[in-house]
């Protein structure tokens, strides 16, 4: 065995929760545990009470949201995003362009001229 | 002949996009309000039941529960340009909704008993000789007996700190490190908590177990 019992068991609960990064330590516990019945004992154990406690957990704890709450928020939503638009369309901004035709002796030419950018202000 | 044609304007653009919809890709930069909210609604308000269970739990009582979740989903709404999509929503929003719970609701109630302790306290106290029975014992059976308001009285007895950590991990299903970013604390402190959530909980259903004769003799 490569790994004395004391330090398998100091591993336990992380190997019991997949929480153990390092490979070579998963490795470790992994093969300890394959050739000691005795640890291979005490993470089942320990294995089965932890299923066990959240199945008791996952059972109890699901409430649903009473529909109360579900309009409350939809509304609460509402509010924010109508501020939002508020306080957007404040600062809109417009890009204008200006392009000028010009027909002289049937040959035409298009002059498309700066953009401008305007800031408006608006009342919210 | 000269024949000026004035365009205006071209464009007007807020700080959103006028993207059409049916975007595969969410480029938050030109998202519009009306997009955000669109895909907030379809993306985080599925996860209302599992916050409010949890809220139930940080509180204790609905009141609270209710108020708490509307708070966390008011509060992922108007940072939710700031989440990165395809990383986890899930956690993102449970982490909101326990750092409100934490900075706002539990002011007024009272600090856990226990605080953390040093991670290699328990590796020790763990680290003890085979004791245990195989496979499941006659305590496994009974404590499957209790029904699901003594299994809910057990965990709100249980110092909040452990709760959080117990809940998450077992209930959620998240990792030590999910935990530690949606608690605020470093991944060790995590891993104490919860080990001692768990002793303390698993501990109470065997008292109540006890209690209403599910259980005799002595405590394991």
């Amino acid at each position: 065995m490569s790994i004395p019992c004391s330090k398998c068991s100091e591993s336990l609960v992380l190997f019991i929760d997949n929480e153990i990064d390092d490979s070579a330590t998963f490795n470790e516990v992994a093969f300890h545990l394959q050739d000691c019945p005795g640890c291979r004992g005490e993470m089942e154990s320990q294995r089965a009470a932890l299923n066990l406690m959240r199945s008791l957990l996952t059972r109890s704890c699901c409430e649903s949201a009473p529909s109360s709450l579900q309009e409350q928020i939809a509304l609460r939503l509402a509010q924010i995003a109508s501020q939002e638009m508020a306080a957007t369309s404040q600062s809109e901004i417009i890009t204008q362009y200006r392009r000028t035709e010009i027909t002289i002796d049937g040959q035409t030419s298009i002059e498309v001229e700066t953009s401008h950018e305007i800031r408006r202000d608006l009342p919210s | 002949m000269a024949i000026t044609l004035d365009l205006m304007p071209t464009e007007i653009s807020n700080q959103g996009s006028r993207d059409a919809g049916g975007l595969v890709r969410v480029d938050r930069e030109r998202e519009s309000a009306a997009q955000r909210r669109k895909r907030f609604e379809g993306d985080a308000l599925q996860y209302m039941n599992q916050l409010y269970s949890a809220a139930l739990r940080y509180t204790k009582n609905p009141a609270d529960a209710q108020d708490l979740v509307q708070d966390t989903f008011a509060k992922a709404y108007v940072s939710f340009h700031q989440f990165e999509p395809g990383t986890n929503l899930k956690a993102w929003l449970y982490r909101i909704l326990t750092t409100t719970f934490i900075n706002t609701y539990r002011k007024n109630q009272r600090r856990p008993q226990q605080s953390d302790q040093e991670l290699e306290d328990w590796q020790i106290a763990e680290a003890s000789s085979h004791t245990s029975d195989q496979g499941k014992s006659a305590e496994d059976v009974v404590l499957e007996n209790l029904s699901d308001s003594d299994i809910k009285r057990a965990l709100a007895e249980t110092p909040e700190e452990f709760r959080i950590a117990v809940y998450l991990a077992d209930v959620e299903g998240f990792s030590y490190k999910e935990i530690a970013e949606i608690v605020g604390v470093p991944t060790g402190t995590v891993m104490s908590r919860l080990h001692r959530g768990r002793k303390q909980l698993r501990e109470k259903l065997t008292d109540y177990a006890r209690e209403l004769g599910y259980v005799q003799g002595d405590k394991k």
